[in-house]
């Protein structure tokens, strides 16, 4: 198998089942401009059949990450120890390079909403999700990626910025972070604040990935929804980012309207391109 | 935990699944909570059509919306993956007015349930042909069986496959599905080669034995369910038929009656 812990890098796609087909038949399992995949983490805890199959044909070839999306970290429900020992079993067979879920919650009362639900800045959230990261991490043996999330509204009781709640959380976790790019932009316009400002806030050295993806402008409002390509605004952003971290791995996430195969990779393309620009930009201001 | 993070989910939540308006006091100014509120039942709206293709064609869209709307209000998710969120929608229907007077409905929630479970059930081993034939004649009346467990065995009121299949191949179902004299059983499985979904219709005497089977039953119980009179023989002659085909179908994972 590929390189596993810790030893990610280039870019990435998010693995979808449209693309099994392009991936295994007509690329022979070894599609090139991709560097990895992605995988949602939920989608192959304890399945079996065509779906594991599948998965395993292509992490023959690939290095993977995995992305939770139901880890409700921030929920106050007891922490799933169901949920995990299953993560735990997937991480076992997948051998991923990365693990990641979102910086958010999902339900409470034993109810699973399966939305990425916004939490209150506050020091009583920060203390109450960094212990909960390091018990899973601990748990896990292994470090976790928070991603931030794109959020809709903000609560009354917020004591401090979201890059600042990201920030204080992942250092008393002493956990990484999964910067998506979209997300910052998409809450940027939300509530108001400077993208750059952002940025400029998180800490450089605990983001380990970056996701990237389009967004629905809503007029006054813009939903994170996966079914666009990037838009310049976006890439924008990312050029930035990347001039300030250095490189960091970088996909693509796509969950609606999928295009074909191809058109993702070119896409994927443009986001080499502009890292190589932006660490260029880096280099020569250093 | 108490304090005020779970205060406000619990508002988010209720206001989620309810509409209630608790949740107002702890959001701040010109927010846009709607999308939530939105997002929430078009999501699972979504992915339960997609769960449920069949179903959702028999239906209709305006009566499928209603189905998923009075399901979710009686089982809100309590898994973390969305997978198994329609797995009581087929028990709902069949308990619920007024779903409960269209059983065809709560047949094809099960039967395409069932061919979902087919699909990506765990793997586990299957027993080979060569190993049940290698058992010594003396160890048969002994004989358990551990199914597999992408293995689903239901009893419908109604064909319901035609229809569902011609959804599914995209074609246009010729009719709606047609009641049974009386309730039939079909086994839905996963073929161990290809990984395709598998299904077919069991006899009556059939569909009792393999019951009893999955309930634990050894071989030579199983001979007894078979009702051949009085003549023993014959009933282990078909039992032994029926346990081979079980076997060549890769239905069971092992001959000591395990889960597997």
């Amino acid at each position: 198998m590929e390189p596993r812990r810790d030893s990610l890098s280039g870019f990435g796609l998010g693995l979808r089942t449209q693309h099994y087909p392009a991936i295994l038949e007509e690329h022979d399992g070894r599609a090139e401009g991709v560097d990895w995949f992605e995988i949602i983490s939920e989608n192959y805890i304890d399945v079996g059949g065509a779906p594991r199959r599948n998965l395993m044909r292509i992490r023959e070839h690939y290095p993977m990450v995995m992305h939770g999306v139901s880890l409700s970290i921030g929920g106050t429900d007891p922490l799933d120890m169901d949920y995990l020992a299953g993560l735990k079993r997937l991480i076992d067979m997948v051998e991923p390079a990365l693990v990641s879920d979102h910086l958010c919650w999902t339900g409470v009362h034993g109810i699973n909403l399966h939305d990425l639900l916004p939490l209150p800045f506050t020091l009583e959230t920060v203390r109450h999700v960094a212990e909960r990261i390091a018990r899973v991490q601990d748990y896990l043996g292994r470090h976790i990626l928070i991603e931030n999330a794109s959020t809709y509204t903000a609560f009354a009781a917020d004591e401090m910025s979201e890059w600042e709640f990201v920030t204080e959380i992942a250092e008393r976790a002493d956990c990484h972070i999964l910067l998506d790019v979209n997300n910052i932009y998409v809450s940027a316009f939300n509530h108001g604040f400077q993208a750059l400002d952002y940025l400029a806030g998180v800490p450089a050295g605990r983001i380990k990935q970056i996701h990237l993806a389009g967004h629905s402008h809503e007029g006054d409002y813009i939903i994170d929804t996966h079914d666009h390509p990037v838009p310049d605004p976006v890439w924008e952003l990312y050029g930035r980012a990347i001039e300030r971290l250095g490189p960091v791995p970088t996909m693509i996430e796509r969950d609606d309207n999928i295009p074909p195969f191809e058109e993702l990779v070119r896409e994927l393309q443009q986001a080499r391109a502009l890292s190589e620009a932006a660490l260029h930009k880096r280099e020569a201001a250093q | 935990m108490s304090g005020q993070l779970s205060r406000i989910q619990a508002a988010f939540q209720h206001r989620m699944l309810s509409g209630a308006d608790g949740l107002e006091p702890y959001l701040a100014e010109g927010g846009h909570i709607g999308v939530y509120d939105h997002a929430y039942r078009a999501r699972l709206q979504e992915i339960l059509a997609g769960d449920f293709p069949a179903l959702h064609s028999l239906m209709g869209d305006e009566a499928f919306g209603q189905v998923i709307n009075g399901y979710l209000d009686a089982h809100p998710s309590r898994r973390r993956s969305v997978r198994w969120l329609g797995a009581a929608l087929g028990d709902w229907l069949r308990e619920t007015a007024p779903w409960s007077a269209h059983r065809e409905a709560a047949d094809m929630a099960a039967f395409e349930w069932a061919l979902g479970l087919a699909f990506d059930a765990p793997d586990a081993p299957v027993v080979a042909q060569a190993d049940l034939m290698a058992t010594a004649a003396e160890s048969w009346p002994g004989l358990r069986f551990g199914f597999h467990p992408a293995l689903t065995v239901i009893s419908l009121h109604h064909d319901v496959t035609g229809f569902q299949q011609a959804v599914t191949g995209e074609r246009e179902p010729e009719a709606a599905p047609e009641p049974l004299d009386r309730p039939a059983s079909w086994a839905i499985w996963r073929d161990h080669d290809s990984l395709i979904a598998m299904f077919r219709r069991l006899e009556p005497d059939e569909a009792a034995m393999l019951d009893n089977a999955r309930a634990g039953a050894d071989f030579s119980v199983l001979c007894d369910t078979l009702s051949f009179g009085a003549d023993s023989d014959d009933a282990a002659m078909r039992a032994a038929g029926l346990v081979l085909g079980w076997v060549q179908s890769g239905w069971v994972s092992n001959l000591n009656g395990d889960a597997a």
